[in-house]
């Protein structure tokens, strides 16, 4: 680990411009904010907002093609980026791609586009609206084994540069920088340890977390909770840990020959058809079985022991996206004060 | 990946949230994501507007125009299409007449499209046979509205929701088929807001209230009746708005006198004590809003069921106010656009009346031509009128009346009997197959233009990707064949110049442009000199009729009962995964993944009695048609009711529904008719209506 | 690095089998062309020659997609398998439209099979409703085939096999074949009044036997492994634990809806198992 002090942010960009494709976070007329693609000639200023959409799609592609079959064999289409940046990535969704860095470690598809990939983290100093990042463990700060490269706000426009590995370290060679001072660590911390006070009290999410995996709950209370599920998706496409997905053949005809694709594209587990199968036998026909197990899946610690951590990494997307007002907000409530 | 978003509005619903599609650097539509700062949707979408990029992806859609020959289609240049069209439709018109002519709109297209279609239709092929599909949704909220209030639109906005102590949600089911206005009503419930839910099904919100009015199919101007019979006795009414704002309330009073809730329990299956119960919350709530849809329009009653919605809020004074008011549920992206442009054949666009000199005058100056002056033909009546071959040619885009129509058969036949149909259309439809001609539309990603909105919003839509291969807007693809025909009418060069020259002669929107549109996130009409930033809450110091109206309505029964033959009644219901005939959400594999292409809600005791299981293949009949589908048990549906959506062209239910029609607006009892259904082999699937048609 | 890509194999031969249900024949087209050219035997990336009783491949039938299936026989040296399938949905309707020499595609294999090691030895009770008896096919086939007769001394097997109807029922080649060596119960859901029920025939589902055939054993039964429509087998395991059976000894064979069949789609998840990998095959304490 290597720390420096960077005086000029659009330095590191343009260093980073040179070998990589470089994306960001840009906020709209409407205040939307999305990752874009930055060319030289733009200068955006580095914002610690939290994209409505995460980075997720970056490596797991929404939809992508799998393969090819010719009439005689089966081909395999695996995508190859260009090596590219994302620039300011907020820790929450760092968490999240250590997440499913695991969850897709033999997938071949995720890995060719993972393995392009240069993650510069972006530490919050402020709470956001709907996170409580601090209560599941995957923020404010960037953990150190989540990025590359990690960015601290100093005061005066300045900024703290952390290198966490070779990666991180290979990437910033030949930009003049200036060492830091250790102190500027324990700064950080300081600031760190304070945004993590301002959060509100999230101790209903702890609650609810703890009540989720007591096996207390009755159907019932999912059943009622589910009645609110709308099966619209938006949360599982939103939410940055997601990852389930289904397959489709499509018959693509060019000029040349006819050729047969397949492709995966995301797909959501409170679909009630998610998991029917042929004969209409559906082991979760229920709404109430496919809500708790989407919290089930975040939050139990049977899930905890594989991934070392909850899958839930505390953006509260889900909240702000849910047109039925059942978001990790509401239910953990509803869970603390109902269930 | 990285892409740019464009900020546009969800194609789906009459609520048309805010989405931004993501395109590629290879100008390929991506994926959606919901607008956080859109007035009404605050980022989020339902399952529909999550799958817009699948609904028009260009697999499967319609690349150039094609002629028919037989039962094959071949693809020809766009000036064959036009020049064949052209000569067709002058020839049709020199030989008969211009009213053996006529065009259907549509409900999905943009303002500017359905605003250039009925100038074609009045200034080009001169008729005024134009219609779409308001016809067979809210044609009696129209009319109903008009009489009572002044105005055919819903009173009150959106966000009112959050602002109101009582929601009455009556023949809707708005997390179906609106789900991000029904998402807003369960919140609002959540927080306090009082919820009546008046169905015959259970559906969604009436699982979440103990108010759950569970009346009898074809019942609610009797419930109605019995619920004002108890606030005018319980002296519950607004005594000082009904003097100052209303006329008619005598004779309401005298009218509903013996009604009493007793008096309709049978009528209604609902109890008297929860009827009283109703009565006193409705009216004794500070702020109310009804929300009704098509379980109050779709009958022989329809704009008697809509009049008397309008007595129960003038009662209680529960309109003109912030949280209150009567507010249909339009059920597609631009139905308020559609009708708002005139495509109706008594109106002009912002309802000016077609019979009325001074706007015959008004238009035909505009225009610079004498527009058509006999009244024009409804949708219904045109196919009416195709069948005994007094009508000849039929322009049509963006519906599909063979599926969303009652009586399929009837509309086929209908069809088939014309000289010349024309369809313009994203991807193949069941009506498309009947045309002599398909022109290539391109979906409202591929155009600008705007949308207006159920609370009267008139919303950007903005082009997000080049159109495919051939396909053409609507309004373009009609200016072309208007200068074939030799008119240059419809001479525009852009969206913008559409909309400028409607704003200009209809009243409601004379203050809009697009880019104050785009600047106010939408303007609810009407929005005028006096009113430049639009209107949220309509009637707040006067009706447009001076004082509203109370109409005395009476109960009218469903006109197909059931008896020993058909001894079950059927009512058509939407899932809130498929909008309309399905064209678009179908071709989404998760949405198209979550049913059996055709299903049949059957209450469990039903389906035990008829040795009917869940998942297992049915048939259906009526008097009218035959179908077979799959039952899926349930007990959100009562004892002696069977739902079917009419998304489905396998199975379709306007097989089965019943033509009987609302005397003012010709809107059919879509919402009852008796059936018989019986169970049929296991393990074998259903046979499509197609098959079995191919079969007789 | 997981492979999502299929082998390409030709659809060899079919053999009818019950209401709507045919044996099919494929053949790995890969392993044949490669072990004419060279020496080599197989590229084999998918170790099709380590395939094991109760593990799955997934069949890829071009412009449909791909379901999940299990072997009645595995991979042989030719690279020839076979798969009992049912017509249920979209793939198996379009697979039993095809013509023999088609050319579609295989993946596999895949999951945990069957605990082989656990069986060796043990007195075994098998109880299958309708095509859930596919998966046990090969299984049994090695315990009764005549040549290499694997049941060890004194090693009872005992088969209870459930369908729905006289008509309904799979495989009766094969039980016709297996009966000369171990005892079969047969039952069934529905029985039409003019039939009469032969000696080995029984009214009812596989659960109203075990008593019977638990008795018939001569030494205590110690391993019980199950397969066919989930509810009958939850029955099942809940009435040999009630007999004595250890839940770790009872095994069931899961079947779920499956897309990638390695652990990534989600689809086939049951609590905080895949049934892709960590199944299908799972014991009755696994599933508490």
């Amino acid at each position: 680990m290597e720390v420096y002090q960077l005086d000029d942010l659009t330095q590191l960009q343009q260093h980073l411009l040179v070998q990589h494709q470089l994306y960001q976070v840009i906020k709209n007329d409407d205040e939307q904010c999305a990752w874009q693609q930055q060319t030289k000639e733009a200068n955006e200023p580095l914002i610690a907002m939290l994209p409505q959409s995460s980075a997720k799609n970056f490596f797991f592609a929404e939809h992508e093609s799998l393969l090819i079959f010719n009439g005689d064999y089966f081909q395999e289409t695996l995508p190859t980026p260009e090596p590219f940046v994302l620039f300011g990535v907020l820790s929450c969704d760092l968490t999240a791609i250590s997440y499913q860095d695991k969850f897709f470690q033999d997938d071949p598809y995720y890995q060719a586009r993972r393995k392009q990939c240069l993650l510069v983290g972006l530490d919050c100093i402020q709470p956001c609206q709907q996170g409580f990042c601090p209560t599941v463990d995957a923020g404010p700060g960037v953990r150190q084994h989540n990025a590359d490269i990690i960015l601290h706000p100093l005061a005066n426009q300045q900024w703290l540069l952390i290198t966490t590995n070779d990666k991180g370290a290979e990437a910033i060679k030949g930009l003049a920088l200036t060492t830091s001072h250790w102190h500027l660590l324990t700064q950080r911390d300081l600031t760190l340890r304070q945004c993590e006070q301002d959060f509100p009290d999230h101790s209903y999410i702890i609650n609810g977390i703890d009540k989720l995996n007591s096996g207390e709950i009755k159907d019932s209370f999912w059943q009622q909770l589910a009645v609110q599920c709308l099966g619209c998706s938006g949360c599982t496409t939103l939410c940055p840990t997601c990852s389930c997905y289904s397959t489709r053949s499509i018959s693509v005809e060019s000029e040349q020959n006819k050729v047969i694709k397949q492709e995966r594209f995301w797909d959501s587990c409170l679909y009630e058809s998610f998991q029917r199968e042929a004969s209409f036998h559906n082991p979760s026909s229920e709404a109430g079985k496919r809500v708790q197990r989407f919290w089930q899946h975040k939050f139990g610690n049977e899930f905890f022991t594989t991934f070392n951590r909850h899958g839930c990494v505390g953006c509260g997307r889900c909240e702000q996206t849910c047109p039925g007002v059942i978001g990790v907000h509401s239910v953990m409530k509803r869970i603390t004060n109902d269930a | 990946m990285s892409a740019s978003l464009i900020k546009t509005t969800c194609p789906f619903c009459g609520v048309g949230c805010g989405m931004y599609l993501k395109v590629n650097q290879h100008g390929q539509l991506l994926s959606v994501e919901p607008q956080q700062s859109h007035p009404i949707s605050q980022g989020k979408l339902c399952d529909k507007g999550w799958s817009t990029a699948y609904a028009i992806d260009s697999y499967q859609r319609i690349t150039q125009p094609l002629k028919r020959i037989n039962k094959s289609f071949y693809p020809i240049s766009w000036h064959e299409a036009l020049t064949t069209i052209a000569d067709e439709l002058t020839a049709i018109i020199d030989e008969s007449g211009s009213n053996t002519v006529g065009i259907i709109s549509s409900a999905r297209a943009s303002n500017e499209d359905n605003y250039a279609a009925q100038k074609f239709a009045r200034a080009v092929l001169k008729t005024n046979n134009i219609d779409h599909c308001a016809r067979i949704c809210h044609s009696p909220t129209v009319a109903g509205l008009k009489q009572s209030l002044g105005s055919g639109a819903m009173t009150n906005s959106a966000k009112d929701i959050f602002q109101t102590d009582l929601i009455l949600v009556i023949g809707a089911d708005p997390t179906e088929n609106h789900s991000i206005l029904g998402g807003h009503i369960m919140q609002a419930h959540a927080q306090g807001t009082e919820l009546i839910v008046v169905d015959p099904r259970v559906t969604r919100l009436a699982k979440l209230t103990p108010m759950h009015l569970q009346l009898k199919l074809g019942s609610n101007i009797a419930l109605i009746n019995a619920l004002l019979h108890v606030i005018i006795k319980e002296q519950w009414f607004d005594e000082n708005f009904v003097k100052s704002r209303c006329q008619g309330f005598e004779q309401l009073v005298k009218h509903v006198k013996a009604i009493t809730p007793e008096s309709v329990e049978s009528v209604t299956g609902v109890d008297a004590e929860l009827i009283r119960a109703t009565a006193r919350a409705y009216s004794q709530a500070e702020r109310a809003m009804i929300f009704y849809g098509m379980g109050i329009t779709q009958y022989v009653s329809g704009t008697n069921n809509v009049i008397s919605l309008a007595n129960l809020a003038l009662s209680c004074g529960h309109i003109g106010k912030a949280g209150t008011g009567v507010n249909p549920l339009r059920g597609q992206n631009n139905v308020q656009g559609a009708c708002d442009m005139g495509c109706l054949p008594n109106v002009y666009p912002g309802y000016q009346a077609v019979a009325e000199l001074v706007n015959q005058e008004k238009f035909s100056k505009a225009w610079g031509t004498e527009v058509a002056q006999p009244p024009g033909l409804t949708s219904l009546g045109m196919t009416k009128a195709a069948q005994s071959g007094d009508f000849r040619a039929l322009l049509l885009f963006g519906e599909d009346p063979v599926v969303t129509d009652p009586d399929q058969n009837h509309v086929q036949s209908s069809l088939k009997n014309l000289d010349l149909l024309v369809v313009a259309e994203l991807t193949m439809t069941e009506t498309a197959k009947l045309a002599d001609i398909i022109l290539p539309a391109v979906s409202f990603a591929e155009k600008d233009g705007t949308f207006t909105n159920c609370e009267r919003r008139v919303q950007k839509v903005n082009q997000a990707l080049a159109p495919l291969a051939e396909a053409k807007g609507d309004w373009q693809w009609l200016q072309a064949l208007a200068k074939q025909m030799g008119s240059q009418a419809l001479n525009w060069q852009n969206s913008e110049e559409v909309f400028n020259e409607m704003a200009s002669l209809t009243p409601a929107y004379q203050a809009m442009t697009y880019q104050k549109i785009a600047d106010k996130s939408g303007l609810q009409w009407p929005c005028t000199k006096e009113t430049p930033d639009g209107t949220a809450i309509l009637h707040q110091q006067s009706f447009p009729i001076g004082k509203a109206r109370f109409i005395c309505v009476n109960q009218v029964d469903i006109d197909e009962p059931i008896d020993e033959n058909y001894p079950l009644l059927l009512t058509t219901n939407r899932l809130h995964f498929h909008y309309g005939c399905g064209s678009m959400t179908r071709k989404s594999p998760l949405l198209e993944r979550e049913t059996p292409p055709g299903i049949l809600f059957i209450n469990p005791d039903d389906a035990k009695a008829l040795h009917i299981t869940h998942q297992a293949p049915v048939s259906v009949k009526s008097r009218r048609g035959y179908v077979e589908t799959r039952a899926m048990l349930s007990d959100d549906v009562p004892i002696g009711i069977v739902a079917m959506p009419y998304h489905f062209k396998e199975a379709p239910s306007n097989q089965l529904t019943n033509t009987a029609q609302d005397p003012v607006t010709k809107m059919p009892e879509l919402k009852a008719c008796a059936v018989v259904v019986t169970a049929l082999a296991k393990g074998i699937a259903p046979k499509t209506i197609q098959q079995l048609q191919e079969a007789q | 690095m997981l492979n999502h890509i299929p082998d390409p194999i030709e659809l060899v031969n079919y053999i009818d089998d019950g209401e709507q249900a045919r044996h099919f024949q494929f053949r790995l087209l890969n392993i044949q062309k490669i072990s004419e050219k060279s020496t080599v035997k197989s590229i084999d990336k998918h170790q099709w020659h380590n395939a094991k009783p109760g593990q799955f491949f997934m069949l890829n039938v071009p412009s449909i997609g791909e379901a999940a299936f299990t072997f009645t026989e595995p991979p042989n040296e030719q690279g020839e398998f076979r798969a009992l399938i049912r017509q249920m949905g979209k793939l198996t309707r379009t697979l039993f439209t095809l013509p023999k020499g088609e050319v579609l595609g295989a993946r596999g294999p895949f999951g945990r099979g069957w605990p082989l090691e656990r069986i060796a030895q043990h007195n075994i009770i098998i109880i299958a409703g309708g095509c859930g008896l596919a998966p046990l096919v090969n299984l049994i086939n090695n315990f009764t085939a005549t040549k290499s007769r694997n049941l060890a001394d004194n090693q009872q097997l005992v088969l209870i096999y459930g369908a729905q109807s006289k008509a309904a029922q799979l495989l009766t080649t094969e039980r016709m074949r297996w009966q000369k060596q171990i005892k079969i119960y047969n039952t069934l859901d529905e029985v039409e009044h003019q039939y009469t029920l032969a000696e080995n025939e029984s009214q009812g589902t596989p659960v109203d036997c075990i008593d019977s055939a638990l008795a018939s054993f001569t030494r205590p039964v110690t391993i019980a492994l199950l397969c066919g429509p989930e509810s009958m087998m939850q029955s099942a395991a809940k009435r040999l634990v009630k007999s004595g059976l250890a839940s770790k000894d009872i095994f069931l064979a899961i079947e779920r809806r499956m897309h990638c069949a390695v652990g990534l789609c989600g689809h086939c998840y049951l609590n905080q198992h895949y049934v892709c990998k960590n199944g299908p095959t799972f014991s009755w304490q696994e599933l508490q």
